[in-house]
């Protein structure tokens, strides 16, 4: 269960639902990784049962375009979560709803400071950016959205944005009296 | 000869059915008291008002989000009841009017005579967040881990994409809140009530997701919300007060490939309501929005036919929302007129039946303090479910005072 935490060493949230942890495993290795469906090949996200369109039960991992339209990007001041209140002592949390040019819409953390702007909302809507996957320190696979000029296809590449959005390491409890 | 398929059909008057028996109670920001304190303490208040004895009610709604391991059944063992209808609605925003709907047609077809529509939600310490965390299946695996800022971080955007689609500012959508405020001001259980709202308070409070500040954010809390639905012969023969439903409907997940939502199922469904009343925009005296945060207010008062779509900035500046229109403004309508949710706060699924039992009251002349005067109808209307990125559920009741 998804549950707040007060210890020491705070990690993202864990939780998910029996497709999400295929999303997860299906998302190790390459850049991004979605459920197509076998019948209508339609990209399903967020992960689910059977296809959208079409209803079949036939959904296959397979690699997916990185691509996508930014529809809105937003700073978060405020969190229900352990992990993402420390982090925001120090500054806004950046997240990013985009239309993947596969079809879905995905919410993914933004790497604001790729884009050289002050502020998530100073990016404007429709702006190409790229998303990828990786594994963050819960160990689940989280999606990540950057300007479509980094190449998100080299895995050191995508480890070093992760690393610096400082979800691959747990929030450290402040020390306190 | 080849023939046609039966034309989509509409949905048939809710002709001869009363609501009555409006219950609020039980509001606070945190309680040791779980969720069949507040179904229950709410039915034994309708039962109460009305006189009516508990072996009178047949028909039994629940909408709470808060039951745990129980449901509808298992509550009739906890209030010793023996329904011949039962029904479950837990539909957030949506709850109020998908339970009246199936009530009304259920007194109306006799599968019940007296059904209690209950909306009851507790709020143990921090169960907010765990609620939120837990939400449905597609919060937990793709929204719920980016930031984990519960629905706030789904209308931080939607609330963004509107104010740069037409142009409005955060001045705009705190019209809303402090009209709302001075609302509350005068409604005893609003649980910011007892505090005023400038605007100036508004613009400078702290944020909390892209373009929501404070004040745009509904409290959660716990409630209950409550009323009757029999048929007026029966309401007329008890001497119970009651108003009609004109016309209402529902609509849910339209508009699927709209990117960022921008409109509801209303725009769809409310035409045929005005049809189905003989009334238009114009005749409505009184409306209660679903006011999780100020823009899905804007977005119901543009789709329900108040304003043209992208005007209702425009609308608000220029339309005095106040129950009694103190306000400057010479075009007056009163808007959520208890305080609505981001003044009394959100009861869970209980807040879903904010508006139509605020209604009732407004219809039957028992405002607790801020009656609008003279008003003859009210028009209600729900949404909600933020499943993933948008609000699912759209619903609307109109409501006229009996004659």
């Amino acid at each position: 269960m998804n549950r707040p935490s007060l210890r020491l060493r705070s990690k993202p949230p864990k939780a998910r639902t029996p497709r999400g942890e295929d999303f997860t495993t299906a998302n190790l290795a390459g850049a991004l990784s979605m459920q197509q469906c076998a019948a209508c090949e339609r990209y399903n996200y967020p992960p689910r049962e059977v296809c959208e369109s079409c209803l079949n039960d036939v959904l296959i991992w397979r690699p997916a375009d990185s691509r996508g339209r930014l529809l809105q990007a937003v700073d978060l001041h405020h969190s229900l979560w352990e992990f993402f209140k420390r982090r925001l002592k120090h500054k806004p949390w950046s997240i990013a709803s985009v239309r993947l040019d596969a079809g879905p819409i995905v919410f993914a953390h933004l790497a604001l400071e790729l884009f050289d702007l002050a502020g998530a909302s100073d990016i404007p809507s429709g702006r190409t950016v790229a998303v990828f996957s990786h594994s963050d320190c819960g160990n689940q696979s989280v999606l990540i959205a950057v300007p479509d000029s980094i190449d998100v296809a080299d895995p050191k590449i995508r480890l070093q944005i992760a690393n610096s959005l400082g979800i691959t390491s747990a929030a450290q409890r402040e020390a306190t009296i | 000869m080849t023939q046609n398929p039966p034309a989509r059909s509409t949905p048939a008057s809710y002709r001869g059915v009363a609501l009555c028996a409006p219950v609020s109670l039980g509001y606070a920001k945190q309680s040791p008291r779980g969720a069949a304190w507040f179904v229950g303490s709410a039915l034994r208040a309708m039962l109460l008002s009305t006189g009516l004895e508990k072996s009178e009610i047949d028909g039994f709604s629940v909408s709470s989000f808060s039951l745990g391991a129980d449901s509808t059944i298992a509550l009739t063992q906890h209030f010793g009841l023996s329904p011949r209808w039962l029904e479950e609605a837990p539909f957030g925003g949506a709850s109020g009017v998908i339970a009246l709907r199936k009530a009304a047609r259920a007194v109306q077809m006799g599968d019940a005579d007296i059904v209690a529509c209950i909306g009851g939600d507790a709020a143990a310490h921090r169960s907010f967040e765990s609620s939120a965390a837990e939400f449905s299946n597609f919060t937990i695996d793709a929204s719920f881990p980016y930031g984990a800022g519960g629905p706030n971080a789904a209308f931080s955007i939607i609330t963004q994409d509107y104010m740069q689609r037409y142009g409005v500012t955060r001045e705009d959508l705190g019209r809303l809140s402090v009209a709302q405020r001075y609302n509350a001001n005068h409604f005893p259980l609003a649980l910011l009530g007892h505090k005023t709202l400038s605007m100036q308070q508004y613009l400078n409070a702290r944020p909390i997701a892209g373009p929501l500040h404070l004040f745009d954010c509904v409290m959660p809390c716990a409630g209950a919300e409550a009323f009757l639905v029999m048929s007026e012969e029966r309401a007329r023969y008890l001497k119970i007060p009651y108003c009609l439903i004109l016309a209402a409907d529902e609509l849910h997940n339209s508009h699927r490939e709209d990117d960022v939502q921008y409109r509801g199922g209303w725009t769809e469904f409310v035409p045929g309501m005005y049809e189905q009343a003989g009334l238009g925009p114009e005749d409505i005296d009184i409306v209660q929005t679903y006011d999780d945060y100020p823009a899905i207010s804007l977005l119901q008062i543009e789709d329900m036919g108040f304003c043209a779509k992208g005007e209702g900035a425009t609308f608000v500046r220029n339309t005095d929302l106040t129950f009694n229109g103190s306000g400057d403004q010479a075009n007056k309508l009163p808007h959520n007129t208890s305080g609505g949710q981001l003044s009394v706060g959100q009861a869970g699924a209980a807040a879903g039946l904010l508006g139509i039992v605020e209604s009732i009251r407004q219809l039957t002349d028992a405002a607790l303090g801020q009656q609008v005067p003279n008003a003859r109808t009210a028009m209600a209307s729900g949404f909600g479910m933020i499943n993933y990125d948008r609000g699912l559920c759209s619903a609307a009741v109109l409501l006229g005072r009996a004659q």
